[in-house]
């Protein structure tokens, strides 16, 4: 009903919902990803010569991909790569964390896109973080993350 | 008055003569309003169980859906305070309460009015804190239906699709509050009236976070919170006045109840009563009268005549519950006399 007549005039109009209050997916997209990532198991491995892998590397490359963008890398603690999303110097931070994530509070945190067995063999659902409120940018991420865990199954 | 209508009823009513407010007997119209009233209750009820539920499964991180969601919950009170309290106030008069058990709309009144007035003020505290902190709201996709759709669209969608029962049900029980004078039941109509703003306002306040502007969800949430307040601090007034023994007022609480003026008129016109006037509890549903007659000449009337007044006077209205005359040498200050009487 309203709903849906809302949908109709603001697409008519050619804006972007949502939309992105700092607009970090438009300077992303054809520029600089900032990553943040702190090493963590076989989702994040960070190497002795700057060489980043594991599976949300992978992940993260991909979408970087998609975008047209340049990765740059920071190394840090889950606090400092925080306080990075909070400064505007990091867009996305990969740690192999969890929809139980404590830093719900001062980042936005993705739909879990995968389910993985940790080592007590309890079923965990992987996150990743990006700036809070960026809701264009969580939503192409968030899409782009389920899109690439369907094509792995 | 029949035992068919009884049956009908969604509560037991099994009292042989009819239904009964304490000692009153209720005239047929309003067994049916009542009974209507109980039923639009209970709908209200179990649409508020559908809209609390579907809300909460959008609820995401937007203040102004927060607040509407809170809203949803809170209006779950008067509709229940209402059920307790006509049933509870159909228990007639006992020794040791004495007055019977009408209070318990006021009671139910009172509960409503200070939960609607804590949740506003602890909501208006909240959104303005995310207001001045600047917190960004964040809202991300679902998946529905194997399309990653973006989940402000959903609760636009669910908002926009829950705004407009309410208002008729509102408009429904206003009526049914007017016949019944029952002012809980007024409140929760009259909540439910304005329930289309909150469902506008965080629609307001969910594209806003879609368009980029952040700060329109909390200054959304900021306007449901305060529409609640209002409705609180409001209900909290007249919940009180009437618990403070205020002269009977109409239902809306805009006028003076014009049973004061027919019973004072009725006496008024008695042969043996030279002045009279009122005092006049609302006990909910009906009132509790006090009579004060000047008989003229000091002359007294028989027992007999007494009983017959009382009983006229209760032959006005169903409201009059109870009447209690008082002779008198000379009209007590607070209650209006023939030459100037204070009832409208």
């Amino acid at each position: 009903m309203g709903g849906m007549l809302l949908v109709v005039i603001l697409s008519g109009c050619g804006l972007n919902v949502p939309a992105d209050p700092d607009g970090t997916l438009d300077s992303v997209r054809g520029g600089t990803l900032q990553v943040g990532i702190s090493p963590n198991g076989e989702f994040t491995v960070v190497g002795d010569d700057d060489t980043y892998s594991g599976s949300e590397v992978a992940l993260i490359e991909g979408f970087a991909e998609e975008l047209g963008a340049d990765i740059e890398w920071t190394v840090g603690s889950e606090e400092t790569l925080v306080r990075g999303l909070e400064d505007d110097r990091i867009d996305v931070v990969i740690a192999g964390l969890t929809d139980a994530t404590p830093w719900v509070e001062k980042t936005g945190v993705t739909r879990p896109y995968r389910e993985a067995t940790a080592d007590d063999r309890s079923t965990q659902k992987l996150v990743m973080l990006v700036p809070i409120g960026e809701n264009a940018f969580i939503s192409e991420l968030e899409t782009f993350l389920s899109e690439a865990a369907g094509e792995s199954e | 008055m029949t035992g068919n209508r009884d049956k009908d009823m969604a509560h037991d009513l099994s009292s042989p003569s009819g239904v009964k407010f304490g000692h009153t007997e209720l005239p047929p119209k309003q067994v049916d309003v009542l009974r209507k009233a109980i039923r639009l209750e209970w709908i209200t009820i179990g649409f508020l169980a559908i809209t609390v539920t579907l809300v909460a499964l959008v609820l995401g991180n937007s203040q102004a859906m927060k607040a509407a969601w809170i809203e949803d919950l809170l209006s779950f009170i008067p509709p229940v305070a209402f059920l307790i309290a006509v049933r509870v106030n159909r228990r007639a008069p006992t020794l040791k309460h004495p007055y019977g058990y009408h209070r318990s709309v006021g009671v139910g009144h009172l509960v409503s009015a200070v939960a609607l007035t804590t949740m506003g003020t602890y909501l208006i505290i909240d959104s303005a804190t995310g207001l001045i902190k600047a917190e960004h709201p964040t809202i991300g996709t679902v998946v529905l239906f194997g399309q990653t759709v973006w989940l402000g669209w959903l609760m636009i969608g669910v908002m926009a699709a829950i705004a407009l029962p309410p208002v008729l049900i509102g408009r429904a029980k206003m009526d049914l509050a007017k016949q019944l004078h029952n002012k809980l039941l007024y409140a929760d109509a009259d909540m439910n009236k304005a329930d289309w703003m909150t469902a506008v306002g965080s629609i307001v306040g969910v594209a806003g976070i879609g368009l980029g502007v952040w700060w329109l969800d909390s200054a959304a949430a900021l306007f449901i919170a305060g529409s609640i307040l209002y409705d609180g601090v409001r209900n909290l007034k007249a919940a009180i006045l009437d618990l403070m023994d205020e002269r009977a007022t109409t239902f809306d609480d805009k006028k003076p109840h014009p049973v004061s003026g027919e019973v004072e008129k009725y006496l008024r016109s008695l042969s043996w009563v030279a002045d009279a006037g009122c005092r006049v509890r609302d006990e909910g549903h009906v009132f509790h009268i006090e009579a004060f007659l000047v008989p003229i000449d000091d002359k007294m009337p028989s027992l007999d005549t007494l009983e017959r007044t009382r009983e006229a006077c209760i032959d006005i209205d169903w409201k009059v519950q109870d009447i209690v005359l008082v002779l008198v040498p000379e009209l007590p200050d607070v209650v209006g006399s023939k030459s100037g009487g204070t009832h409208g």
